[in-house]
Formats: structure tokens, sequence, C-alpha cells
């Protein structure tokens, strides 16, 4: 499954503003978009609930995985917000 | 107190319906006057905003339910139904890193709707330069699953707006 690993470069991890922004791209896509804390199990990508939960602070890596059409423009794009500071 | 209170019949009885409190005192606004764009927007979900009264509170818990994370400036209760609500104390206040914060309760606790979590004094908040505003907000909520959403003063405790 295509995959990106991204360190969260914001200053206050993938949180309330870089969350919205994170999650409202995924959501947006048709097809699932899970993400990880490092090797820990994957949330859906499309629930900000489920992203404030998994607590990433700056500095920590994450894993994003979609499969289907337009996967790799998606895991781009979701992976650009993560690693933006 | 500060509001007509509409009549509620029965009708709704059967529906799941979330009443969300007002976590602390102040003045509710719309959260699309929130000063944070996103939040603004909608982009975290649907919700409300409360101007707080500059003095020393205790901001409470929105929902009966699990404090799922807890940080000084915000955190996430969720119910029992597995709805999310968010709590966020002032706009850019992750930046103080716990100043001007105290914690009253646990991450992981069990807290009844209206419970205190987080004590803290929006005067000093302000004072850094940063708003005070609160943010409530419903997590993966439909926008107009929140509905009857109080304006005006509220103390903490209130009914800030129900989620159908």
């Amino acid at each position: 499954m295509p995959e990106r690993k991204v360190i969260v470069e914001s200053e206050v991890g993938l949180h309330a503003r870089p969350a919205a922004l994170f999650v409202q791209t995924a959501a947006k896509a048709f097809i699932e978009v899970t993400v990880a804390k490092g090797a820990g199990e994957p949330v859906n990508a499309k629930s900000i609930l489920s992203v404030l939960a998994l607590d990433v602070r700056q500095g920590e890596a994450i894993v994003i995985r979609a499969e289907g059409e337009g996967a790799d423009a998606l895991l781009d794009e979701l992976a650009a917000i993560a690693a933006a500071s | 107190m500060f509001k007509d209170s509409p009549v509620r019949t029965g009708a709704r009885a059967s529906t799941i319906m979330t009443a969300v409190l007002a976590p602390v005192e102040g003045a509710v606004v719309a959260l699309s006057v929130a000063p944070d764009p996103v939040f603004a927007a909608g982009m975290v979900g649907p919700g409300s905003a409360i101007d707080p009264a500059r003095r020393p509170g205790r901001a409470v818990s929105p929902i009966t339910g699990r404090i799922i994370k807890l940080h000084p400036h915000a955190y996430v209760v969720v119910g029992d139904d597995g709805r999310g609500v968010l709590v966020h104390l002032g706009i850019n206040t992750v930046q103080l890193r716990g100043e001007g914060f105290e914690l009253l309760a646990s991450e992981g606790d069990r807290v009844a709707a209206g419970q205190p979590v987080v004590a803290w004094d929006p005067a000093v908040i302000e004072a850094t330069g940063r708003s005070p505003v609160c943010l409530v907000v419903a997590l993966d909520a439909l926008a107009d699953s929140v509905t009857d959403l109080v304006r005006g003063p509220v103390l903490a405790g209130d009914e800030l707006f129900r989620w159908g």
C-alpha cells in the first residue's frame, strides 16, 4: 500500500490547525486514508477526533497510508501539510 | 437567567441529543468571529466561542465522558456514544507551555458534565498578547447537527448548544 513517512514540523504538532487542514484534505478523498504515529495503530485520517487523539507532537514521525485512485497525489498533499512548519 | 429559554417538548426525546455545556463564564459569540481563521471557518468542526470573563475561573467539562486528551490549554472529552468535544482555551496558547493554566483532572479521567478540568485566568492569557477566547467544537460533526446555539452571557456549566 502506498505510504509516506513524515516528521511533523509544526510547533503545535498535529493539533488544532494543522490537524484540521490535514483531516479536511483527507476527507475530500473518496478512498480510505489512515495515519499512524510511528509504528502505532493506524487511525482514520478523515476523523479530527482520531487525529487529535493520536497526539502527534513536533518532531514525531507519522505514517500516512492510502490505496486506490489518486492515492499518491493525496499522500503527497497530506505529507506536505504534516511536514509544514 | 440571561436568555429566553424556549419551552422544550418531548419531541426530541427519542433522538440522540447531546447537550454541550459552556466550559467557562463569559459572553457567547459565533465561532465564525473567533480570531483564528481555521476555527472560524468551522474546519475543526461546528461549535461556539466564548469571550471569557477576565477573572480566575475553572474550565469545566462540556459533556459527561472520558478526557481522552488533556493539555493545559486544550482538552477533548469523549462521551459514551463516541462523540468528542474539543475545548480550546485561548488562541495560540500552546505557546505558553502551560503557563497560566493548572490541571484539575488527569488524562483518562471520567468526568461529569460541568466538572472542573483546568483552572486558568483569562486576564493572564490576555496580558501575554493572546486572545483568551474559549472555543468549543463538536468533532467530526456535520455543521447542521449543532443547534440551539445560545448567544450572550453564560456561566460555566450553562447549556451552550445541542448536538443532534
